[in-house]
């Protein structure tokens, strides 16, 4: 069954509550239901268009069909074949088709009816004109306006009949605007404050005072890390850690320190393009690493780059631009007019990454920068400076250790026999591939092989040897021009995996007679090392074990000695080699080969042969270079001249120390260009293996130009996207800050602004804040304080039962607004309320507990997240939500329970829901019955005094307001049962205040266990759930 | 009726039936959607050749990718290919792209079953032996050989299945039955999940919580994971030190407390609010209910097999799953893991087999005789089967 991505948009678009008057709107009111009904067949898909007809064009609209019937004559629905198709008996004309299954409701029909009567006004998607500033509108009770805002509000409330609300009380507003700034409760102390200062700006003195907290870049940061899918694993698979937490640090200081947007939006996506890019621009390119990858075993590694790319430019049209650029990865758009090629030219942009595409599950996924602290860069520097010195130390003149490396050489020389020559190369006499292979003897006597390449291979090679007590063989497998990537292979990847060597001598007059040469060792110059592929499998006589000459990742020849057990050949005979590959792997064979024969042995003598040679030399014939090479390997390994082993051992222990300091700090992901930029093609159907044409890169033709001066990449698409000319960009970033205030956008699919998406409630009021938003300097803190400013936002949120039948969504805001906390915020307040919050800002994330076994239950056997460990400690355990770690497959309960995203895709736009599962986690989380218990212990402590009084200031601290006297009384009354039956139970109160041990010092077991009852309740309580 | 229950229902569920367009979530709507309120939704496109039955269903997952051709598939030409290579069958490959675990191999020599297959039934299905139980009700299954899969990864695989997409992101097959068909009771969640013990291998594939999530719907339309060890629903329980009456007082005075936030405010959420929480409370009894099975005979329980009284096994998962169906949970779905063999299929698919084949069985007897089959949907399968060619050497011995 195939699903196709028409799904996704399907579900977004919720009814909009209609608020149609007498003129018909082409935007508003026609152009949904042509998206809905009619785009498939009718609108910017090429491949599907039926008929050339399409409707989402005006010239089209109002041109000729096929049939020469004009599609739309204004004024005249009759002489219209749209509407005339559209009302039409005969099943084969009518449109929609009934084979479509789709219907174009009789209401829908009177709409479009009306539109053409009224002279069928067409207008262009509202969302693809840039937008320009509105007047202000007029309204007639101007005393009500604070700021423009009001007045696009009220104008349209005045419009529908309906009455804007009172402002809240005092502690409401506090509350409110202290949970939308800093995502947190305000203390009773700036209750008070507030309560207290008469003076006509102490709201905006509030504001202002929020606005300056360390708080609110973390509570801002949340919505954006939501939208960018920010988690602390990869997400696939595994599910590996992955660190990345300095990227969200600096997210929550760009808020802090009210980064414009235009450059918060640069540095993300270009910040490693700037000139002089600094460490933070760089840490901000994290935004392109925060897709989920995979490292599977079996992944195709061009298929996951494909995947990787696509869900990159699929979040920045999301995030960026409220665009659905999914459904373009497999085809032209069906709704908006975006094709399949501007897809693949903006995958053009970001699909240059300097890095593997599979993560190699490990937490540094290259390209990735380390982050040392401050401490930790101070420690680096002074470790940096002990090495130099001790480098000075160990390089100056050491005249006690260079007569020590005369001794040696001297010693070195007569161990060594002969001073000729010590290999003969084997001139090959005999020579054949098993395989089929031509094998062909060049002038430095090795063997090419060419033509028939086999799966497996074995060659045969035969050759004379002088008389002499020879003793290792000499194998060399040489790169050449003709083999795979100039390599030393033949396979694809030109890798090697010799699984048997072996040799064998016969007499010349009995050549048919061979004796096999026991061979004690092997060395190689190199052996592959991930995986069992050492050169003694190579002599393990097992025809599935090999060694491996990591041909993929080394282009260059290969050495390796091969030690009999005792001296061969002694009388001039004849040499056999066979060299076998039959491994697995298919063609993983050498390309080209030679061998030799030495009467030395390399390996015993424990001088490399490339130092023998050199001591060899006279040392007056030496050049500098060789000098210099055998200097250094004395010094490094042979000698033992005290003064200089001790510099050399501290040297090595400083750098070790480097390591280990370099291991421990912490690294993030980030954007690394490759030096040349890869292709980029069409892919047919979004398949990664279908190519077709070629792409440039280029940004979609409809929304806006690209200017000459703009570099062509990363950094020139921040530029178009934050350019005065873009549609969408403001407009998309006012849109979700206005939704984090007012609970829905004012356009309130905020992930989507094309056809299929909601037309905007306020559509001017948008532009207004889009135009302000970018001429204000992309001034992020000053448009949260217009928005908080505004008469309409400080607005009481009682519901009466006229404003909910007329309004029950609240999309004309006649009231304030109000609706439940989000996940964090309600944890958060928890932790506020009872004073256990620790205010550490950033860091690396933190474990608090969690039920156990929700990782394991999903986990990988293998994976370095399947076990959930909590951590320990108020700086841990007692941090803001904001730094709890997400295991993106495994998302902390409290997270997802109260509707926050995975991660592991984008979320613009939260759910908001009301479930028995949230309740049950209030009730019981055990990190709500801890806040409980301190909220109770708190209370306790700070108010002397009767249960009244306790009650009060408790209730205070939770909703910010004094409880009125039914309320006073519940509470009263419900903390005198609870004290009754805990002091009928002590054992149930000690479980209760105590459940690890001691309860604190000089506690009344049974009245903390009663009052923390009571604070259960009120963590419970609607109004301390939801922003009032 | 209530105004505000109405309104949330029609910003969800008709405007769904009345957009969607064909796609696995209609399909799936339209087999499971009594016929009754096809007729009601305004503009349910097509209806199946059928008249859908099926009110409810139960996933049997097997994670990890189980051997079709050792199982279900028989195909005996495999005996005549022994050892032969499939890279000289192009015309059996046809180009199909395979995974790098094996595509570096210089062969890919194919290997049949070991296991023996026989007919059964009426009609006459060939069942692997590792099957018994299924064999005996092989007349009430009916076998898809021709499923296909584009992914070669289990991640991708698995989330194409359970979500419709390779990538994360979209809801899964049980949160969009909650989401279009809603809730058949007040006392347990619509869509369930459970992820039972499993006796191969131990080095299992992952399973991901998207795998039952809710992506962009409303949370609660996602899979609550029914745990076999601590709360079987997550903070089910009063802490210690808060009993039953205890909880009760404490919600009394919330709900009058709440009411008068209602009464202030009028925010219908309020008052949802409160049903919430009551049917939290509900939850605390509801689900200890349900998780007790001493009231269950001793003949269902040995119909299950030995393992029915070990809980989180697979058997006692299947047991719990019938209980579910029958308190009218709309979606049951199973996690089995430890699937994925490999090269060890000779000796570890045994273990997985005895795990699931009589409980499924039972399973499907149980609801049987509960006449619960009539309107419940069984589903057995995984992400992707596997190939007839081996890994590395022959080592399907």
């Amino acid at each position: 069954m195939q699903i196709r991505c028409d799904l996704l948009v399907i579900l977004v678009t919720f009814a909009v509550p209609s608020f149609a008057d007498d003129a018909i709107d082409f935007n508003r009111d026609i152009r949904p239901i042509l998206s809905d009904n009619c785009f498939a067949c009718h609108g910017p898909d090429e491949g599907k268009r039926e008929s050339g007809l399409r409707l989402d064009l005006k010239p089209n609209m109002f041109g000729k069909a096929d049939s020469d019937e004009t599609i739309v004559v204004p004024g005249k629905p009759g002489d219209s074949e749209l509407y005339r198709r559209l009302i039409s008996d005969d099943p084969d004309t009518r449109m929609p088709p009934p084979a479509s299954t789709k219907v174009i409701k009789p209401e829908q029909r009177e709409l479009i009816r009306k539109w053409i009567e009224q002279g069928a006004v067409w207008q262009d998607h509202w969302a693809y004109q840039p937008p320009v500033r509105p007047e202000l509108p007029e309204v007639k009770q101007a005393d009500r306006v604070r700021n423009p805002i009001d007045r696009f509000i009220l104008a349209r409330l005045e419009k529908q009949g309906l009455t804007p609300s009172e402002q809240a009380d005092k502690a409401t507003l506090i509350r409110r605007v202290t949970f939308d700034l800093t995502g947190l409760p305000p203390t009773i102390q700036e209750i008070d404050y507030f309560l207290s200062d008469d003076s006509p700006d102490a709201y905006e003195k509030v504001v202002d005072r929020l606005l300056q907290s360390p708080r609110y870049g973390e509570h801002m940061a949340r919505f954006w890390l939501d939208a960018v899918r920010y988690g602390d694993t990869h997400g696939l698979h595994l599910d590996n850690y992955r660190e990345i937490w300095p990227y969200r640090d600096w997210v929550i200081q760009a808020f802090n320190d009210n980064m414009p947007f235009d450059q918060f939006a640069t540095e993300q996506l270009a910040g490693d393009l700037l000139e002089n890019a600094t460490r933070d621009q760089k840490i901000a390119t994290g935004y392109i690493r925060c897709n989920v990858s995979t490292s599977e075993g079996g992944s195709i590694s061009e298929e996951v780059y494909v995947r990787n790319v696509v869900d990159r430019v699929v979040n920045f049209g999301t995030v960026f631009m409220g665009t659905t650029f999914d459904c373009t990865r497999c085809h032209d758009h069906k709704f908006d007019p975006l094709t399949q090629h501007d897809f693949y030219s903006l995958f053009a942009y970001f699909n240059s990454i300097d890095g593997s595409p599979l993560d190699g599950n490990k937490k540094d996924h290259e390209p990735v920068l380390p982050v040392p602290d401050a401490e930790q860069e101070q420690q680096l520097t002074e470790l940096n400076e002990r090495i130099a010195a001790l480098q000075k130390t160990i390089n100056q003149p050491w005249p006690e250790v260079d007569a020590e490396q005369i001794a040696w050489e001297r010693k070195v020389l007569d161990n060594t026999p002969g001073d000729k020559e010590p290999w003969t190369v084997l001139i090959p006499r005999e020579y054949r591939s098993a395989g089929g292979a031509d094998l062909k003897l060049l002038d430095d006597n090795s063997l090419l092989a060419s033509g028939t390449n086999p799966a497996k291979e074995t060659y045969e090679i035969i050759g004379t040897i002088d008389s002499a007590k020879w003793q290792t063989i000499r194998l060399e497998g040489l790169i050449d021009p003709s083999l795979t990537s100039g390599g030393a292979g033949r396979s694809a990847n030109s890798n090697v995996v010799l699984t048997e060597f072996e040799a064998y001598v016969a007499s010349p007059d009995k050549p048919e007679e061979w004796t096999r040469i026991p061979i004690r060792e092997g060395w190689a110059d190199h052996e592959q090392g991930d995986g069992n592929f050492k050169i003694a499998n190579a002599l393990d006589g097992k025809p599935d074990t090999g060694w491996a000459i990591e041909g993929h990742a080394k282009k260059e020849n290969r050495l390796a000695y091969f030690l009999a057990e005792k001296p061969f050949g002694e009388q001039s005979s004849l040499l056999k080699v066979v060299l076998k590959h039959e491994s697995v792997y298919a063609q993983h064979q050498f390309g080209r080969v030679r061998l030799s024969v030495s009467e030395s042995n390399p390996i015993g003598a424990n001088v490399p042969e490339e130092f023998l040679a050199i001591i060899k030399l006279d040392p007056e014939k030496r050049n500098e270079e060789q000098s210099g090479k055998l200097r250094k390997h004395f010094r490094e390994t042979v000698t033992q001249t005290a003064g200089y082993v001790e510099t050399r051992t501290r040297l090595a222990e400083a750098q070790k120390s480097k390591t280990d300091l370099e291991q421990k700090i912490p690294t993030t992901l980030v954007m690394k260009e490759l030096a040349e930029p890869r292709k980029s093609f069409i892919l047919n159907r979004g398949e990664y293996d279908q190519q077709k044409d070629e792409v440039p890169r280029q940004t979609p033709a409809r929304f806006s130009p690209f200017k000459e001066e703009w570099p062509n990449n990363r950094l020139g698409l921040a530029k178009w996207l934050v350019s005065e000319e873009h549609p969408l960009t403001a407009r998309v970033a006012v849109n979700r800050m206005w939704q984090q205030v007012f609970g829905m956008g004012i356009v309130k699919t905020s992930e989507d602004f094309g056809s299929q998406g909601e037309p905007p409630s306020h559509p001017q009021l948008l532009d207004w804040l889009a135009v302000e938003f970018r001429e204000s300097g992309w001034d992020m803190k000053s448009f949260m304080k217009t928005l908080v400013m505004s008469g309409t936002y400080r607005q009481s949120s009682k519901i009466t039962p006229e404003l909910f039948q007329k309004d029950p969504a609240n999309r004309l805001l006649a009231r304030g607004p109000r609706f439940r906390l989000d996940a964090e915020m309600l944890r958060d307040q928890a932790l506020a309320v009872s004073g256990l919050l620790h205010e550490k800002l950033g860091g690396p994330s933190v474990k608090p507990p969690q039920p156990v076994g929700l990782w394991s239950a999903v986990g990988y056997s293998g994976s370095n997240t399947v076990k959930f460990v909590a951590d320990e400690g108020d700086d841990k355990i007692h941090r803001r939500t904001l730094y709890t770690f997400i295991k993106r497959t495994a998302p902390p309960p409290q997270m997802g329970t109260f509707d926050a995203p995975s991660r592991e895709a984008t979320c613009v736009r939260r759910e908001r829901t009301n479930t028995p599962l949230q309740a049950l986690l209030l009730f019981n989380d055990p990190q709500y019955i801890e806040a409980a218990r301190a909220l109770a212990q708190r209370t306790l402590n700070d108010v002397a005094g009767d249960s009244a009084a306790r009650a009060s200031h408790m209730f205070r601290l939770c909703t910010g307001r004094v409880p009125n006297e039914t309320e006073l009384a519940e509470l009263v009354e419900g903390l005198t049962l609870d004290l009754q039956h805990y002091t009928d139970h002590p054992e149930a109160a000690q479980q209760l205040v105590a459940p690890n041990g001691e309860p604190p010092a000089g506690a009344n077991v049974p009245e903390l266990a009663a009052w923390t009852m009571t604070a259960n309740l009120m963590l419970n309580l609607d109004e301390v759930v939801n922003k009032n | 009726m209530d105004p505000i229950h109405e309104y949330g229902q029609a910003l969800t569920r008709r405007h769904f039936f009345g957009q969607t367009s064909l796609g696995l979530g209609t399909a799936a709507l339209a087999s499971l959607l009594p016929a009754q309120a096809a007729r009601g939704a305004d503009g349910i496109p097509s209806v199946p050749h059928f008249a859908p039955k099926a009110k409810r269903a139960i996933y049997l997952f097997m994670a990890g990718a189980p051997s079709q051709i050792d199982l279900l598939d028989y195909k005996p030409k495999l005996n005549d290919l022994f050892q032969k290579d499939l890279r000289t069958m192009p015309d059996v490959q046809k180009g199909q792209r395979i995974t790098t675990m094996t595509s570096g191999q210089s062969s890919l020599p194919i290997a049949p079953s070991k296991f023996k297959f026989t007919q059964h039934g009426k009609s006459g299905a060939w069942v692997s032996e590792l099957l018994p139980y299924h064999a005996r009700m092989v007349d009430d299954l009916a076998i898809v050989k021709t499923v296909h899969t584009e992914a070669i990864n289990h991640d991708p695989a698995i989330t194409y299945i359970c979500t419709g997409h390779q990538l994360p992101g979209r809801p899964s097959l049980g949160s969009w039955l909650s989401y279009g068909l809603g809730s058949m009771n007040d006392n347990l969640p619509s869509f369930v999940v459970m992820t039972p013990s499993w006796s191969g291998r131990q080095t299992a594939q992952a399973l991901y919580n998207r795998l039952w999530g809710s992506a962009f719907f409303p949370s609660s339309h996602q899979g609550v994971s029914l745990r076999s060890k601590g709360d079987p629903v997550l903070f089910l329980s009063n802490p210690e030190g808060i009993d039953r009456d205890t909880r009760r007082r404490m919600l009394d005075r919330l709900t009058r407390l709440n009411q008068q936030t209602f009464e202030n405010l009028g925010d219908p959420e309020t008052r949802s609010r409160i049903d919430q929480a009551e049917m939290a409370f509900r939850m605390q009894a509801s689900v200890p209910d349900l998780m007790d099975i001493s009231g269950e005979s001793k003949s269902v329980l040995e119909s299950y097999g030995p393992d029915v009284n070990t809980p989180g096994t697979f058997a006692s998962s299947c047991l719990l799953a019938r209980r579910m169906i029958e308190r009218d949970v709309r979606f049951v779905q199973l996690f089995h893991r430890g699937w994925d063999q490999h090269g060890n299929i000779a000796k570890d698919l045994v273990n997985q087999t005895r795990d699931v084949d009589q409980p499924a069985w039972a399973l499907i007897q149980d609801l049987n005789r509960t006449g619960l089959l009539d309107d419940t949907l069984v589903v057995w399968g995984g992400e992707f089967g596997r190939t007839v060619y081996c890994q590395g050497g022959l080592t399907r011995d």
